[in-house]
């Protein structure tokens, strides 16, 4: 996003609407610094600026993963879903991504607040990568590595800021508890906030399988979930 | 990943916080899906959903109205949000859901205990579920934990923190209610998965 200074009156209205604090008011004078700017759009939804100064510029790749991973109207090309490009389990009782037996897992970086800069986010995929898991191909994160099995990204995204960026994978129960103590390592290297998630496919008896894993780690687990109701067609052939 | 796993609150704010959509997937069953997103938001609207938003088109009140919101729909990858702030009208919206047989995937976001509960009583089995290990890295940099509940209803951070600031700041000088200021925030949280009743009730705490 940009604001052209011609028609700019500086009055600060679109202050308040950028979520990663990147509209600045210097002496009186209101601009955006583009190298923190995520390109999510939300300043030239909302703030109804009075002489239409703010606009968008033509975005060529690298810049545009911004507002693919930013911009909830942008849609991911690689998975044709808004909003980051992912489905995860919403879809899972017909695509069957997370099967029985397997855990899925999301580590959300720069959520809430914070947003995050692409090299913390290759920073935390190199690291649990080392447990040996695949990321998710459908995932327009994964759709940044030049080499997925290590976490390693393209080096030309490694400048560009999003306000969030989810790494997925699945991966076998016995590797949880290692693969959350690398979070806990990594979480010092990195200059954001991230979120994990945690999934699974619900047993015959309907009892969730990540619920006494995590249990024996003794991390805190949310009392709200996401729950597939299996209502999906067709629904996925299980063995 | 998820877009409304990770609001902040405590169990009785949660009770009255329950977002239910639905949605197809590309080689499944994409085709006609757009019939079966309207029917599911005529339904929601009929049973007293707080808000209703389309992922891909904007929300009820960015899209402004009803109508619009229908008629923009396409067969589409994207959910369709309904909120409910009553354990009741869920189990309702889960009946339907169960009779009607949209054939596209279903999910609740909510207290996953309540969920599971709801959906025995109506004869649905879940199928998956997935929650939330909290936050982690550079917490340091979060706002308070009152801000943080509102901000963390717009999965996508549209409902900003200077947003939400302004907003308790006009509802403290009297010049909006707690109820406008929070249709306000609303506007912008594209999926239209912002709980405008709790969010009212939340800036007016922090406005006292």
């Amino acid at each position: 996003m940009k604001i052209d200074k011609d028609l700019c009156i500086d009055c600060g209205n679109c202050l308040i609407y950028c979520p990663v604090d990147a509209i600045l008011e210097e002496a009186g004078v209101i601009d955006i610094d583009f190298n923190e700017c995520v390109e999510c759009g939300n300043c030239l939804r909302m703030s109804n600026c009075p002489t239409d100064a703010i606009y968008s510029q033509e975005m060529e790749y690298p810049r545009i993963i911004r507002a693919v991973m930013s911009d909830p109207y942008v849609v991911a090309p690689n998975t044709g879903i808004p909003g980051r490009g992912t489905a995860e389990i919403k879809t899972n009782d017909v695509t069957g991504r997370f099967k029985r037996g397997w855990i899925g897992m999301a580590v959300e970086l720069g959520r809430p607040i914070t947003g995050v800069w692409l090299s913390d986010v290759e920073k935390v995929a190199m690291a649990i990568s080392k447990h040996g898991m695949d990321f998710e191909t459908i995932n327009p994160v994964t759709a940044m590595m030049q080499d997925a099995k290590v976490g390693k990204f393209k080096d030309e995204l490694l400048k560009e800021k999003v306000l969030s960026a989810i790494l997925e994978f699945a991966v076998e129960p016995e590797k949880i508890p290692a693969l959350l103590k690398t979070l806990e390592e990594v979480q010092k290297e990195v200059n954001c906030v991230f979120c994990v998630d945690i999934a699974s496919r619900c047993n015959p008896d309907l009892s969730v399988p990540h619920e006494e894993i995590v249990a024996k780690t003794g991390h805190w687990i949310s009392l709200n979930a996401k729950t597939n109701l299996g209502l999906g067609k067709p629904l996925v052939k299980e063995d | 990943m998820t877009h409304t796993l990770h609001r902040v609150g405590t169990l009785e704010e949660l009770k009255k916080d329950y977002i239910i959509f639905i949605m197809a997937e590309r080689g499944y069953n994409l085709e006609g899906s757009k019939e079966k997103y309207q029917e599911f938001v005529r339904k929601a609207q009929e049973l007293g959903a707080i808000k209703i938003g389309d992922a891909l088109h904007g929300n009820i009140l960015s899209q402004k109205g009803l109508d619009n919101l229908l008629e923009n729909i396409t067969d589409q990858a994207a959910p369709l949000h309904a909120i409910f702030n009553d354990e009741e009208k869920l189990k309702e919206m889960l009946k339907w859901l169960k009779e009607i047989d949209l054939g596209i995937s279903a999910v609740i976001s909510g207290l996953a205990d309540h969920v599971h509960k709801c959906c025995q009583e109506v004869g649905i089995s879940r199928h998956t579920v997935e929650h939330s290990l909290g936050r982690w890295g550079r917490i340091e940099k979060l706002p308070t934990e009152e801000v943080l509940k509102v901000n963390t209803m717009c999965g996508h951070q549209m409902v900003t923190v200077g947003m939400i600031k302004k907003a308790v700041e006009d509802i403290k000088a009297g010049r909006i209610s707690p109820e406008k200021a929070a249709d306000e925030l609303y506007v912008s949280c594209a999926c239209g998965v912002f709980n405008t009743e709790r969010a009212a009730k939340l800036l007016k705490s922090m406005a006292e």
